[in-house]
């Protein structure tokens, strides 16, 4: 390959690049946060059959597994957009994560709560529990701590799918390399670079679960 | 035994020299070789690069590759870019020259090979028609949006920054097309852009109630073929084949078809001295 690298431009860009970094962060552990929380209620709602209830969980459930992230990106900034609705950047691609988040964890937690036996939802009624208390002492603890590994691996998805926002030109890691390559054209170095950061902030959110799982589940993971 | 030797070194004289030759060849043989011109255009930017009602390419860029291809006897191959994509195309061997507006900047010039301008542009807003915007120091009170990547965006930015705007009101768009269609929609109340390409829009009946504003001031955007830098001899060919599509009135040709007049003369003249 005859090409050379130049690695300078790039270095004195970097903390630009950063900012782009936290960003992208930042989107990602918030859409995570709102989506395990929405997840929760679409996998119970799912499982139940009380009937509204059931109905926009599987249809929740159905489009945000079914369709590209591209799309619900593009739909949220400019689909709503034609209806008056103005997302700001930060604010479609956000959404569009918390709404593809949930419908892909509710269907893990939904495995999560069914792998849980029926004798211990009997158990807590006859303690005398509450439905909530029986979630909130019972079930959920356990849960979690079985659906973990797919939830992290959920958590990696929605950091690199942030570079999505790109496309409504949200200053995210990506949007930031984008802007930065175009003034110098050094295309390559811009990327690479680019490429590394979203594998350190990976790595460090995977670290950061595994050490606030040791904590939560007493190593019983 | 010594005839056999010094076959062999024969043989591997001219293995030296044949590889010497072909190490030679450079991207001009290699273009004739293949027969094949890969041209890169960006095609969301009208007049210079859009798709027509038959879907195909067209526009005064995608002109420039046919003239080129046909100069080279060779078959044109136009290839749809994005402003980002410009560069990398060139890098992968994909495309063997961009033609695509690229704004010759001496940062941009240390990567990849400029021509010779072949088109001066002026940046423009754009925006509905009543919106307070009589001088580009007024775009300070209102919602500013451009396609990310273009030397507009850059512009923009350094002037907002220069006067202490911030980036708060500012949005970026993905392509040309997009900043349009948020512009459209409400998204932002101006977008900076092209004056070539604002006047393309103003006739359609969707940009029908917007007004081009004012220019972005002391700014003339200076454009020129891309090329890989280290491919001298090929660039030089491009340098005599824009210098041609003047003389030829090649260029003037293109520019009454593509903007319903003759070439500005002085536009003319600064592409004849190269500015």
């Amino acid at each position: 390959m005859d090409y050379e690298f130049h690695w300078n431009i790039v270095f004195q860009k970097m903390p630009e690049l950063l900012q782009g970094a936290f960003v992208t962060l930042h989107v990602s552990v918030l859409s995570m946060v709102l989506g395990i929380a929405i997840a929760v209620f679409l996998a119970i709602a799912k499982m139940n059959n009380t009937k509204p209830f059931n109905y926009v969980a599987v249809g929740w459930i159905e489009i945000a597994r079914n369709t590209p992230a591209l799309f619900q990106i593009y739909m949220a900034y400019f689909g709503l957009g034609a209806f008056g609705i103005h997302l700001s950047p930060y604010m479609a691609v956000l959404s569009a994560l918390v709404f593809i988040n949930a419908g892909y964890l509710a269907e893990t937690f939904r495995g999560g709560f069914q792998s849980i036996p029926d004798a211990q939802y009997n158990a807590s009624k006859s303690l005398g529990m509450t439905s909530f208390q029986t979630y909130r002492y019972i079930i959920l603890p356990q849960m979690f701590r079985r659906i973990y590994h797919p939830m992290t691996n959920q958590f990696v998805w929605s950091i690199l799918m942030s570079s999505l926002g790109i496309l409504v030109g949200m200053s995210e890691l990506s949007g930031e390399t984008q802007r930065l390559q175009s003034l110098s054209f050094r295309t390559l170095e811009f990327f690479i670079v680019t490429a590394v950061l979203y594998y350190i902030i990976t790595k460090f959110v995977l670290i950061c679960a595994s050490l606030l799982s040791k904590r939560l589940f007493k190593g019983e993971i | 035994m010594k005839l056999l030797k010094l076959a062999g070194i024969a043989a591997s004289a001219i293995a030296v020299m044949a590889s010497s030759v072909t190490a030679q060849a450079d991207q001009l043989d290699e273009v004739i070789k293949r027969g094949t011109l890969n041209c890169g255009v960006v095609l969301d930017f009208p007049p210079m690069g859009y798709f027509d009602k038959d879907n195909k390419p067209a526009g005064f860029d995608v002109d420039y590759c046919n003239d080129l291809a046909a100069a080279l006897g060779v078959k044109s191959n136009v290839l749809n870019l994005t402003w980002g994509d410009r560069i990398p195309s060139l890098v992968s061997g994909k495309t063997d020259v961009v033609i695509g507006s690229t704004s010759d900047t001496l940062e941009r010039a240390k990567s990849v090979g400029f021509t010779y301008p072949y088109f001066v542009f002026k940046f423009q807003t754009i925006s509905k028609k009543g919106t307070p915007i009589n001088s580009f120091a007024d775009l300070k009170n209102v919602k500013v949006g451009a396609a990310l990547g273009t030397t507009y965006e850059t512009e923009y930015l350094a002037y907002a920054e220069k006067m202490g705007w911030g980036k708060d009101n500012y949005t970026a768009f993905k392509s040309e097309n997009d900043a349009y269609l948020g512009l459209y929609q409400g998204k932002v109340d101006a977008i900076i852009s092209t004056n070539t390409n604002i006047a393309t829009k103003l006739q359609t009946k969707e940009f029908a109630d917007y007004v081009a504003g004012p220019y972005v001031p002391n700014y003339d955007d200076v454009v020129g073929l891309i090329a890989k830098r280290s491919e001298v001899a090929w660039i030089n060919y491009l340098n005599l084949f824009l210098i041609h599509q003047i003389r030829d009135g090649n260029m003037n040709k293109h520019y009454n078809k593509h903007f319903g007049s003759d070439a500005p003369a002085d536009l003319i003249q600064s592409l004849r001295d190269n500015k």
